[in-house]
C-alpha cells in the first residue's frame, strides 16, 4: 500500500436546500449547506471534519454517501475489493452513479450515526439489525448469516447470545457498538462516523474510540470521523479539515493544523477548547457573537464579521482555498502574513 | 475545603424514587459544603446524581421523588435553615427559591416558556421578590441583560425565547437567574448544549460575573475540561454516591480514587499526543435500581480487592481537605494518574 494510495476524492462538493415560501411553495432562498468542498482521504486513514453545528458536517458526509443528492461535484471513489482473480480496482464517481450503481456501492461506503437511541429500529432483534444490510444485498442466508451476525458483534465486543435481545435492553455505548456491527456487516472499505461518541459518557466513550481504532487496523478501513470535539477528533484522525458555514476553511496533516494553524477560526477554537488541567493557562480568543444564519451567509470570507483581523478585502471576496504547502490547505486573504497561536503545550 | 463559613451544607442526603419497579437510589447520602463566592465544581457521569443533587436544594424533585434522610443546611441573614425542613410550596422556600438560590438549566430552549418575551420572564421573578414597580423592573431587566452582554439588550428585552440563539438563551437565562442577587447560583449543565467558541463566552461571562455579584456557584457538568477551567473546589459523584472531594489542583494531579483517575485516563486531551491508546473504564454504569454491593465502582475497578465486594469504604480524609472514598487508601498510597 503506497503513501498516496488514494480511497476519496471528493472534488468541489455541493449541497443546497432550497428554501420554500407561500402558497405556491416558491423557492425564495437556497440554503448553502455544502458549499465547494474539496478534499481527499487516503486509504487506511482518518480525515476528522470539525466545526460548529449548523456548519454542514453532517451534511457532506450524507451527501458524499448519496444519502442526500448532491447539486453538484464529484466523489471519487476508487474501489479495491479482493476477486477470484487477484485485486479488482475500480473507479466511480459516487456523486453521479445511477441507482443501481449507487446501492452496489453501499457495500463498500456505510455510516455509523450519532445518535445509537433514534437510529436503531426498537422493533427488530439485534440479529435483525446487523443482517438488513446482508438482507437488502442478498448476502448469505439462513446460518452463514447468523454465523456472520454473531462474528460482527464478537468483534465489536459483545457477546453472541445477546443477538435475539432488542436494542432497549442495551446501554448507550453497547447500542452503538451495534450500530457499529452493523456498518461492518457488508465489509465495507470505507465508514463515515459521524458523531458517533458525542452522545456517550466519557468512560463510554473511550471504549468506542479504541473499539473505532482497533476495527481500522484489523479491517483496513478508512474513515470520515465526524466531530465537533476537537480533541476527539486530534485523538483519531490523520487529517483534520475544519468547516465553517458550508465551507472548508483549513485542512492540514492533524499535528501540523494545530503547531501551525493558518485560518483565524481555527486559532480561535484552539483555544476555546477547555483542557482538563487547573493549572493549564491559556488566553482564550473570545469570538464575539453567534455563527451566523446559513440562509444569509455574511458577504465575502463567511467568517469576517466574527474575526479579529478582518479587513477591507475579507467583507468583499471569498478567500480561494490553496495549498499553502505540505497539504497545508487554507482560505483566508492573510494566512502568510498572520501570526497565529498554536496550540499551547501543557 | 472545610475553610471559610459555609454558605451551605449539605449532610448526608439521601433522595430516592420509589417507583413499582424498586427503589432509585439517586442520591444515597452525599454531603459537601460551598463557601461564600466560591465555585464548587460537581463531576459524573449521567445518572450518578448530580442533577437530582441540585433539584434537591431547590426542594424541586418531583414525586415519586422524595428526600429521605440528610440535612440541607443554608445560612441566610444570620440564620441557618434546613431547606429540608420546609415545604417546598411553603412561603419561605418560595422566598429562597429565585432569591437566595438561583438555577440555570441545560437547555435554555426547554426552560425558558416560550410564549412569553424574555424580559416577561426576568420581570416576573424581580416583581416576585422585590418591592418595585413594573416600570423599574423592566429598567432593571435591561440592566441586567446588558451586563450579561446581551447585544442591543432594549431591544432583545421584548423578544421571545425563539428569536434568540442558543448563546443569547443561555444568556437570557443568566440574566434572569442573577437579577435578584442570589448568594448561590446552581449551574446544571450550562454550556453542554452549547458550541464551544459559545461556551467559551459563557464560561468568560460566568466568571466576570461571579466576581460582580459576588455569588457563589454550583457549577454541575460531566466535562472535566469545563470543571478545571472554572471551579475552585470538585466533587466526583458516582452512582448516587461522593467518591472523591477536594480543591481542583488536588482532584486533578493527586486523585485518590480511582473513578476520578479512571475519568482522566479515559479522556482524549488536546495537548496530549496523537494517537495514544485512551484507557477506557471497562462495563456500564450500572442502575441507580440495583447497586452493587460495597464499593459501588468495584464490579469496574482496576484495584478491586475482596474488601471492596464486602464493604462500602468511608470517605475518609486523605490530607489537605482531600477526602476519598476508596479501601486502597486504608492500605497503600494510589500512584496519581498519568
Amino acid at each position: 500500500m503506497s503513501e498516496n494510495d488514494i480511497l476519496l476524492e471528493v472534488r468541489n462538493l455541493k449541497k443546497y436546500f432550497p428554501v420554500r415560501k407561500g402558497l405556491l411553495q416558491r423557492v425564495v432562498a437556497e440554503v448553502k449547506a455544502v458549499d465547494d468542498v474539496s478534499f481527499t482521504i487516503r486509504r487506511g486513514e482518518t480525515l476528522g471534519l470539525v466545526g460548529e453545528s449548523g456548519c454542514g458536517k453532517t451534511t457532506t458526509g450524507r451527501t458524499i454517501l448519496r444519502l442526500l443528492e448532491p447539486t453538484s461535484g464529484e466523489v471519487i471513489f476508487h474501489s479495491k475489493r479482493l476477486a477470484r482473480d487477484g485485486e479488482e480496482y475500480r473507479e466511480v464517481d459516487v456523486a453521479s452513479a445511477p441507482p443501481e450503481e449507487v446501492k452496489a456501492l453501499r457495500r463498500d461506503m456505510q455510516i455509523v450515526f450519532q445518535d445509537p437511541f433514534s437510529s436503531l429500529n426498537p422493533r427488530m432483534t439485534i440479529a435483525e439489525i446487523i443482517a438488513e444490510p446482508l438482507k437488502v444485498q442478498g448476502i448469505s442466508r439462513g446460518q452463514a448469516r447468523l454465523d456472520r451476525v454473531a462474528e460482527l458483534l464478537k468483534a465489536v465486543g459483545l457477546n453472541a447470545d445477546q443477538m435475539r435481545r432488542h436494542p432497549h435492553e442495551f446501554s448507550g455505548g453497547q447500542r452503538q457498538r451495534i450500530g457499529i456491527a452493523r456498518a461492518l456487516a457488508l465489509n465495507p472499505q470505507f465508514v463515515v462516523a459521524d458523531e458517533p461518541v458525542s452522545a456517550l459518557d466519557a468512560s463510554i466513550q473511550a471504549q468506542v474510540i479504541n473499539l473505532l481504532g482497533d476495527l481500522q487496523e484489523q479491517f483496513g478501513l478508512t474513515y470520515l470521523f465526524i466531530a465537533h470535539d476537537l480533541s476527539v477528533v486530534k485523538h483519531i484522525s490523520n487529517n483534520v479539515a475544519v468547516m465553517y458555514l458550508g465551507r472548508v476553511v483549513e485542512l492540514a496533516e492533524s499535528d501540523e493544523l494545530f503547531a501551525h494553524p493558518l485560518h483565524p477560526y481555527t486559532e480561535a477554537l484552539i483555544s476555546a477548547v477547555p483542557v482538563p488541567d487547573p493549572d493549564y493557562q491559556v488566553e482564550r480568543i473570545i469570538l464575539t457573537g453567534d455563527v451566523p444564519s446559513p440562509v444569509r451567509p455574511p458577504s465575502g470570507c463567511h467568517f469576517h464579521p466574527r474575526c479579529r483581523y478582518a479587513k477591507e478585502i475579507c467583507r468583499a471576496e471569498a478567500p480561494d482555498f490553496r495549498d499553502d504547502g505540505n497539504g497545508h490547505f487554507v482560505a483566508c486573504h492573510f494566512s502568510d502574513s498572520l501570526k497565529l497561536r498554536a496550540l499551547k503545550a501543557a | 475545603m472545610e475553610h471559610k463559613t459555609p454558605l451551605i451544607e449539605v449532610k448526608n442526603l439521601k433522595t430516592y424514587f420509589r417507583t413499582d419497579n424498586g427503589v432509585c437510589r439517586a442520591v444515597d447520602g452525599i454531603s459537601f459544603s460551598i463557601s461564600a463566592e466560591k465555585t464548587l465544581g460537581v463531576v459524573g457521569e449521567s445518572g450518578c446524581g448530580k442533577s437530582i443533587t441540585a433539584r434537591s436544594i431547590m426542594a424541586l424533585v418531583d414525586p415519586p421523588g422524595r428526600i429521605e434522610e440528610g440535612e440541607i443546611l443554608f445560612h441566610r441573614k444570620g440564620e441557618v435553615v434546613d431547606l429540608t425542613k420546609l415545604d417546598p410550596k411553603g412561603r419561605t422556600m418560595r422566598d429562597i427559591r429565585g432569591n437566595d438560590i438561583a438555577m440555570i438549566f441545560q437547555d435554555p430552549m426547554t426552560s425558558l416558556n416560550p410564549v412569553f418575551t424574555i424580559g416577561d420572564q426576568i420581570i416576573e421573578g424581580i416583581l416576585l421578590h422585590r418591592k418595585i414597580g413594573r416600570s423599574n423592573a423592566r429598567r432593571q431587566a435591561i440592566e441586567m441583560l446588558e451586563s450579561v452582554a446581551m447585544p442591543s439588550p432594549e431591544q432583545r428585552v421584548d423578544d421571545y425565547p425563539h428569536q434568540l440563539s442558543g448563546g443569547m438563551r443561555q444568556r437570557a437565562m443568566i440574566a434572569m437567574a442573577l437579577s435578584c442577587n442570589p448568594a448561590l447560583l446552581i449551574a446544571d449543565e450550562p454550556t453542554t448544549a452549547l458550541d464551544v467558541t459559545i461556551q467559551a463566552q459563557v464560561i468568560e461571562l460566568m466568571r466576570r460575573l461571579q466576581k460582580d455579584f459576588k455569588a457563589a456557584i454550583m457549577f454541575i457538568t460531566h466535562d472535566l475540561g469545563v470543571i478545571a477551567n472554572i471551579a475552585d473546589d470538585v466533587i466526583v459523584m458516582y452512582l448516587g454516591e461522593v467518591v472523591e472531594s477536594g480543591t481542583v489542583r488536588e482532584i486533578f494531579h493527586n486523585s485518590k480514587h480511582p473513578y476520578t483517575q479512571g475519568l482522566m485516563n479515559s479522556l482524549p486531551v488536546l495537548t496530549h499526543d496523537r494517537g495514544r491508546r485512551l484507557v477506557a473504564i471497562e462495563g456500564n454504569v450500572p442502575s441507580s435500581f440495583a447497586v452493587p454491593d460495597g464499593c459501588r465502582f468495584a464490579p469496574r475497578c482496576p484495584h478491586v480487592m475482596e474488601v471492596c465486594r464486602q464493604r462500602a469504604p468511608r470517605l475518609l480524609d486523605v490530607g489537605n481537605g482531600h477526602r476519598a472514598a476508596c479501601h486502597l487508601n486504608e492500605t497503600v498510597a494510589l500512584e496519581a494518574p498519568v
